[in-house]
């Protein structure tokens, strides 16, 4: 599948789940609000069309350009993904750890995985960069962060 | 009260320590980021957003439009040191910026773009204190009717925002549209697009959407072409009087032509930046020496850069329309803090509003007197390793989304998007479309459901009444007028840059 077919079929779907919830609304209106001629559903109904519109469009008549795109591979695909699952990690591990071991935790991985610094080095800048994002939101500005299980 | 006394007691707001500290820091921080390799204005607000999300509305905005200023200049410093433009605005300065640099006059290019930035800068800034006001005189004109066909209005941005391609800008507008219709309806309060998800009920947040979009698919587009220092030597940085004497009236050129593009609304300083590098080699007896360091080359485009973003608040304060991606993220920090942009900005708010736009007064010497003695330092910054300079980013990014709301949830939007705009991004789709629509949607829908109540759902109450018309109107043709210059424009960049022109 090219980009435009994915494209027109992602605007497709998203304009078809827009006027399917645009019905829903409008039958909700017309049971709360009676004789009201707009509402909630409106803006649905518009969106949901101009999707529907744009998708068949860019399906059967646009020109379309062609972009060359190259994802990277070896050692930076190994990066980025890394990095991505490090984030995805942090997400996970907060409630649990709390932002202050999480970050520590996350950032010392951070600098592992794009930095490329070996471990003891990793961990002590990720010991710094916490301890500096713990006093400057913890204790200057007050920020309510999780504390997870641990309480800090 | 009259200009002169509102602005007066900007200046006292402005001028109090907790206001010029901001100014400081937001000019230090926009800098520091606009000098790194490949971020612009665009991303280092939605790096540095949610910072300001501590702090009371006008010294958040002070703060944002300090960073704008800031990582606008930065972004010159890396054109003309590095030749790598953060945006396409800063592409015309790289190619006579640059060789000056390899000339060994690298440091007085900068100079020449400090200066010029500032006269620009402050240009558009007495323009803005001037004409804004008269724009939002009109306030008490405005009903839904009015409201909607200046959303429309508005969103004729959407075309300049699009860059090569209309159709993606107008798909990614929708789904800023769509994004913005989660949660809570506004006739009904009954959820829709929520899918049963209690998460969605409180809809998606704004600085989620533009974390993720901008600032963390930048990182990952950053450890992708693993960026890395480069070392640049800066001698002197002050202009000659000969080179001041070459410089000014390209400066003042760059200025009009910046400016007076720049009030309308949709042209951005990408459009502007090309206009005005042009127009100086049609104006110059010895056109050859441009893109070999000709010293107009950098201060036209630079001070028409300036002029322009100065001018783009405008519309942006007057009107609520934005010019450039980065002032729709001015935009999206406006309505964070609960302030419409638009005519009633003006009696509503008119403490912000001054002491707003003093403090551009007072950004616009800040980052003179910071940036000419600091250039040095600027330029070794640009020597932090990506690999420590990466994760802080995206720590930021973190903390700065879940402190909104403090909700884990936009920290899961945020990262879910950052992954989206690192797709679209490589594929060149244009990301401001959809943060202006986002943030108009719920604008543009409260409006059109008011007047079309009004109406008893009839359509005519648009061009029935005159104002709602006459902005329909302008909205057709400054569709009409930006479709022209961005063709023109779109070929420039491809001859430029040799590859697919991304004007946003």
């Amino acid at each position: 599948m090219n980009e435009r077919t994915v494209t027109g079929g992602v605007l497709v779907l998203l304009g078809g789940m827009s006027v399917l919830e645009a019905r829903r609304l409008a039958s909700l209106r017309e049971e709360m609000v009676a004789g009201a001629v707009v509402g909630d559903d409106t803006f649905s109904w518009i969106i949901g069309w101009s999707f529907l519109l744009l998708g068949f469009y860019i399906l059967v008549v646009a020109r379309w350009p062609v972009t060359h795109v190259s994802f990277p591979a070896g050692a930076a695909r190994r990066r980025l993904l890394i990095s991505a699952g490090m984030l995805v990690a942090y997400y996970v591990i907060t409630p649990y750890l709390g932002y202050t071991l999480s970050t520590l935790v996350v950032s010392t991985g951070l600098y592992h995985a794009m930095g490329s610094y070996r471990w003891p080095v990793a961990f002590l800048i990720g010991c710094l960069t916490t301890g500096a994002f713990y006093l400057m939101f913890r204790v200057w500005l007050h920020e309510p962060l999780p504390t997870g299980w641990v309480g800090i | 009260m009259d200009v002169l006394g509102h602005l007066a007691s900007g200046f006292a707001a402005a001028l109090s320590p907790v206001n010029l500290t901001m100014a400081v820091l937001g000019s230090l921080l926009g800098t520091l980021v606009g000098v790194l390799p490949g971020l612009g204005p665009t991303a280092a607000i939605a790096i540095l957003f949610p910072l300001t999300a501590v702090l009371a509305p006008v010294p958040a905005i002070i703060m944002l439009s300090a960073i704008y200023y800031g990582a606008m200049y930065g972004g010159s410093t890396t054109a003309i040191l590095l030749n790598i433009p953060g945006e396409v605005a800063s592409v015309p300065t790289s190619w006579d910026g640059y060789p000056m640099a390899q000339q060994g006059r690298g440091g007085v290019a900068l100079g020449v773009a400090a200066i010029g930035s500032f006269i620009a800068g402050t240009f558009g800034v007495v323009a803005l204190t001037l004409f804004a006001p008269l724009l939002a005189d009109q306030a008490l004109r405005f009903g839904p009717p009015e409201y909607f066909a200046l959303m429309v209005l508005a969103f004729t941005a959407v075309v300049s925002l699009s860059g090569a391609s209309l159709s993606r800008g107008i798909a990614m507008a929708l789904v800023g549209y769509l994004l913005a219709l989660v949660g809570m309806g506004p006739a009904t309060a009954q959820p829709r697009f929520t899918f049963g998800f209690q998460d969605l009920y409180g809809g998606v947040d704004l600085i989620a959407l533009i974390v993720g979009l901008f600032a963390i698919s930048e990182v990952f587009l950053g450890i992708e072409e693993a960026r890395v220092a480069i070392a640049a030597k800066i001698t002197n940085i002050f202009p000659s009087r000969a080179d001041l004497r070459q410089s000014l009236p390209a400066i003042l050129r760059g200025t009009g032509i910046g400016f007076f593009l720049g009030l309308l609304p949709g042209c951005a300083p990408s459009v502007t930046v090309f206009v005005a590098y042009d127009a100086e080699k049609k104006v110059a007896k010895q056109p050859e020496r441009f893109g070999r360091g000709a010293i107009e080359g950098v201060a036209a485009p630079e001070s028409a850069n300036n002029a322009t973003s100065s001018a783009g608040f405008i519309p942006l304060m007057a009107l609520g329309i934005p010019a450039s991606p980065p002032l729709a993220l001015l935009l999206g920090g406006l309505t964070v803090y609960g302030l419409s942009p638009g005519p009633l900005l003006f009696e509503k708010s008119p403490d912000f509003v001054w002491t707003v736009i003093a403090s551009l007064y007072v950004g616009n010497v800040i980052l003179l007197i910071l940036n000419l003695p600091l250039i040095g330092l600027w330029v070794r910054l640009t020597r932090i390793p990506y690999g420590i300079l990466g994760p802080l980013i995206l720590l930021l990014c973190f903390l700065g989304t879940y402190s909104v709301r403090n909700s884990l949830f936009d920290v899961g939007v945020s990262l879910a998007l950052g992954v989206v705009g690192y797709v679209l991004r490589k594929y060149h789709w244009p990301l401001a479309p959809m943060v202006l629509s986002f943030i108009l949607g719920p604008l543009l829908e409260k409006n059109l459901i008011q007047a079309l109540s009004m109406s008893g759902g009839s359509l005519l109450i648009f061009v029935q009444r005159r104002l709602s018309l006459v902005l329909l109107v302008a909205a057709v043709a400054l569709l009409l007028l930006s479709f022209w210059l961005i063709r023109g424009t779109v070929k420039r960049v491809e001859l430029a840059t040799a590859e697919g022109a991304e004007l946003s």
